[in-house]
C-alpha cells in the first residue's frame, strides 16, 4: 500500500514550513547581529563623549587654577570649584562605560587616580600656599609640576580614546562579517526554499493534477460511449481508490450495457417470434378454411350430383374439425403455460397405448414403416393417459413429417428400475446443430417453414410442459441428415 | 384444340380436388403433392399453367417456381401462386420469383376460374 496522498501533501507542507521558518530565523539572526553592531557603535560614541567631557572638566580644572594663580580672581576659584564638583560624575561615567573592557577599565582607574591626585596633591595644597605666598604658587617649579601632571592625564585620556577607537573598529568588522554570513546563509536558505517550493509544486502536479486529468480524460471517453475504458490502478492511496472506483464504474456500466443489449436482443427475438406466430397461426387456420369456404361456395353456386355434394359436405365437416382441433392446440399452450392444465391421476400401462397410437398414425402415413417394440413387462406410470398419448403422438407425427417416404420409424418402450422410457427414432432430415438448443421453444420452427414443413411450432413446447408436469424428462439426439431420436422418461409406479 | 393442361401442386388432397372442381371440365390435370413431384411433372407434362402452393413437403413452392423459370421450355408458363401466407412480403416474394398471379387461401373458386381463363386467353 502506498503512502496516502493526504499524508504526502501534509509531509511536504510540513517540510516546507520548517524550511521557510528556518530561513526566516536566519534572516532574523542576521538582523539582530546588525542591531548589536549598531549598539556597539552607539556605545563607542558614548565612551568618546564621556571621555571628551572628562577632558573638558580636566581642562577647566587646569585653566581655572592657572588663571586664579595669575590673577588671584575669586571668579577663577569658583570655576575651579565647579570643575571639581563635576569631576567625580564625569569620571564615574567613563568608568561605568568601560567597566566591561578590562584594559580600558584599568586605564580609567589610572586616569581617576591621577586626576584625583592632581586635585588633592597639587591643586588644593597650591591654592592654600597661594593664599599665604602667591609668588611660590606662581613659580616655574609649581607651574611645571602642574603641567607634567596635566600632560600625563591628557596622555591617558588620548590613550583611552585610542583604545576605544580600536575596540570599535574590531567590533564593527566582526559585526560586518556576521551580517555578511547571515545574509549569505539567508539567501541560500531562500533559494533552497524556493527550489523546494517548486519541487513541491511539481510533486502536486505530478501526484494530483496529472492523475485527475487522466481520470477526467477517462470519464470523457466513457461519456463518448467507450465503456471499455480502464485506468491504471496505481499512485497514492486516494488516487488508487479513485481509479479503482472509476474502473468499477466503467465495468458496471459496460456490464449494464451488455445486459441491456442482451435484453434488447431477447425483445427483438420475441418480436420475431410473435410475428412468426401470427404468420403460423394464420397459415394453419387458412388451410382448413380454404376447404370449408371453397367447397361451401361451390355447393351454393353450382349444381352437383348428390354423391359429389355429399362428399364435399364431408370435406367441409372434416376441415371444420381440423380447424377446431387447431384452435384447441393453440389454447392448450395457454392452459399449459398458465398452469391451468388439469391432469388426471391414473395408474396405467403405457405399453398398449403406444402400440394403438402407432397403428392410428401408421394408417394415416401409409408410406412410412413403423417398428414398435414395448416389451412384455407393463410400463406402469401415474398420470393422464390422454396427455401422455398426446406427447407420444406428437413425436410420432414429427417423425413422419420430417422423414422421407419409406423411412422406418422405430418406437421403443423400456423399463428400468425406476423409469419408463419411450423413444421414437426416425431416419429423417435431423435438426441443424445451431437450432438444437431452441427446438422446445414455443413457435420456434428452425428452418421448417422455409423447407415446406407445415406446423405451429407448439408440439414440442407443449410436450415438454406435459412431461415435466408428470415429473418426467424429455430430450433428443439428432444428426443432421441422418435422423432424430426423441425420448421421454417417467417415474415408474407399482 | 386439345384442352389445356394444368399442373396443381399442393400437399392437401382436398384442396387439389377443390381446385379441380372449381375449374370444371374444360381442362386436363396433373397433380403433385411435394416439391420433387412438382418439378418432375412440370418437366415431363409441360403444363399450360401451374397452380402452386408455397408450403409443401421437401421445400418451398417458390423454389419450384424459380426452377421453372430457369428451364427455357417452362420460362413462359403462367404460374399462379396460391398461399396461406398472405402478408405483403409473401405476395412480393411470389412476384419476385416470377409468378403471374397470386391468390390467397382461402380462395374464391370463381376467382380462381377467371384468373386461369384470363392467363390462358390467346392474347397472353
Amino acid at each position: 500500500m502506498s503512502l496516502p496522498l493526504l499524508s504526502r501533501v501534509l509531509l511536504g507542507s510540513t517540510g516546507l514550513a520548517v524550511l521557510i521558518g528556518a530561513t526566516f530565523a536566519l534572516a532574523l539572526l542576521a538582523m539582530s547581529d546588525l542591531r548589536s553592531s549598531t549598539n556597539a557603535q552607539a556605545h563607542s560614541k558614548d565612551v568618546s563623549t564621556a571621555t571628551l567631557e572628562l577632558e573638558r572638566v580636566v581642562n577647566e580644572l587646569e585653566v581655572s587654577l592657572r588663571s586664579y594663580f595669575i590673577s588671584g580672581s575669586a571668579g577663577f576659584l569658583a570655576s575651579w570649584r565647579h570643575a571639581r564638583r563635576t569631576l567625580p560624575g564625569a569620571l564615574r561615567r567613563v568608568e561605568q562605560l568601560v567597566e566591561s573592557q578590562p584594559a580600558q577599565a584599568r586605564q580609567a582607574t589610572q586616569l581617576a587616580s591621577n586626576t584625583h591626585a592632581y586635585v588633592t596633591e597639587y591643586g588644593l595644597p597650591l591654592i592654600a600656599i597661594f593664599k599665604v605666598n602667591p609668588e611660590v604658587a606662581r613659580s616655574d617649579d609649581a607651574s611645571s609640576e602642574g603641567l607634567l601632571r596635566i600632560n600625563t592625564i591628557r596622555q591617558e585620556l588620548t590613550n583611552l580614546l585610542a583604545t576605544e577607537d580600536r575596540l570599535a573598529s574590531t567590533r564593527e568588522a566582526s559585526a560586518k562579517r556576521e551580517a555578511a554570513r547571515a545574509v549569505s546563509v539567508g539567501v541560500a536558505a531562500l533559494f533552497l526554499a524556493a527550489a523546494l517550493l517548486l519541487a513541491f509544486g511539481v510533486f502536486l502536479a505530478h501526484g494530483v493534477v496529472r492523475p485527475v486529468r487522466l481520470v477526467a480524460a477517462g470519464a470523457s471517453r466513457v461519456a463518448a460511449g467507450d465503456l471499455s475504458t480502464r485506468l491504471p490502478e496505481r499512485g497514492a492511496a486516494e488516487l488508487h481508490e479513485l481509479t479503482e472506483a472509476f474502473n468499477a464504474m466503467a465495468r458496471s456500466l459496460e456490464h449494464g450495457k451488455r445486459e441491456l443489449e442482451a435484453q434488447n436482443e431477447q425483445l427483438r427475438q420475441s418480436e420475431r417470434l410473435k410475428s412468426e406466430l401470427v404468420s403460423i397461426v394464420s397459415h394453419e387456420l387458412r388451410t382448413p378454411l380454404s376447404g370449408i369456404l371453397g367447397y361451401s361456395s361451390l355447393l351454393l353456386k353450382r349444381e352437383f350430383d348428390e354423391e359429389d355434394a355429399r362428399r364435399y359436405l364431408e370435406v367441409i365437416n372434416e376441415q371444420g374439425q381440423r380447424l377446431s382441433s387447431l384452435v384447441e392446440e393453440f389454447l392448450d399452450v395457454e392452459r399449459v403455460e398458465a398452469g391451468r392444465i388439469e391432469l388426471k391421476e391414473e395408474r396405467f400401462d403405457l405399453g398398449p397405448l403406444l402400440e394403438d397410437e402407432a397403428r392410428v398414425i401408421g394408417a394415416e402415413a401409409p408410406k412410412h414403416r413403423f417398428d414398435v417394440a414395448v416389451g412384455d413387462r407393463p410400463l406402469r406410470v401415474l398420470g393422464d393417459p390422454d396427455r401422455l398419448v398426446q406427447v407420444y403422438a406428437n413425436l410420432l407425427a414429427n417423425a413422419v413429417k420430417y422423414s422421407p417416404d419409406g423411412g422406418v420409424i422405430e418406437v421403443r418402450g423400456n423399463l428400468t428400475d425406476s423409469l419408463v422410457r419411450v423413444q421414437v427414432r426416425d431416419e429423417g432430415v435431423g435438426i441443424p446443430l445451431e437450432h438444437q438448443a431452441r427446438i422446445f421453444t414455443k413457435f420456434f420452427r428452425a428452418e421448417a417453414r422455409e423447407s415446406g414443413f407445415a406446423g405451429t411450432g407448439l408440439g414440442l413446447a407443449v410436450s415438454r410442459d406435459i412431461v415435466e408436469a408428470h415429473g418426467g424428462k424429455i430430450g433428443f439426439s439428432s444428426t443432421p441428415g441422418a435422423g432424430s431420436s426423441f425420448w421421454f422418461e417417467l417415474p415408474v409406479v407399482d | 384444340m386439345a384442352s389445356p393442361t394444368i399442373l396443381i401442386c399442393d400437399d392437401e388432397p382436398t384442396l387439389r380436388e377443390l381446385m379441380r372442381v372449381s375449374l370444371g371440365d374444360g381442362y386436363s390435370f396433373a397433380e403433385a403433392a411435394d416439391v420433387a413431384e412438382a418439378i418432375e411433372l412440370a418437366e415431363t407434362v409441360r403444363p399450360d399453367l401451374v397452380l402452386l402452393d408455397v408450403m409443401m413437403p421437401g421445400g418451398s413452392g417458390l423454389s419450384v417456381l424459380e426452377h421453372l423459370r430457369s428451364v427455357p421450355a417452362l420460362q413462359e408458363t403462367p404460374v399462379v401462386v396460391i398461399s396461406a401466407f398472405t402478408a405483403d412480403r409473401d405476395h412480393l416474394a411470389a412476384y419476385d420469383a416470377g409468378a403471374n398471379g397470386f391468390l390467397k387461401k382461402p380462395f374464391d373458386p370463381d376467382e380462381l376460374e377467371s384468373l386461369v381463363q384470363q392467363l390462358l386467353a390467346p392474347s397472353n
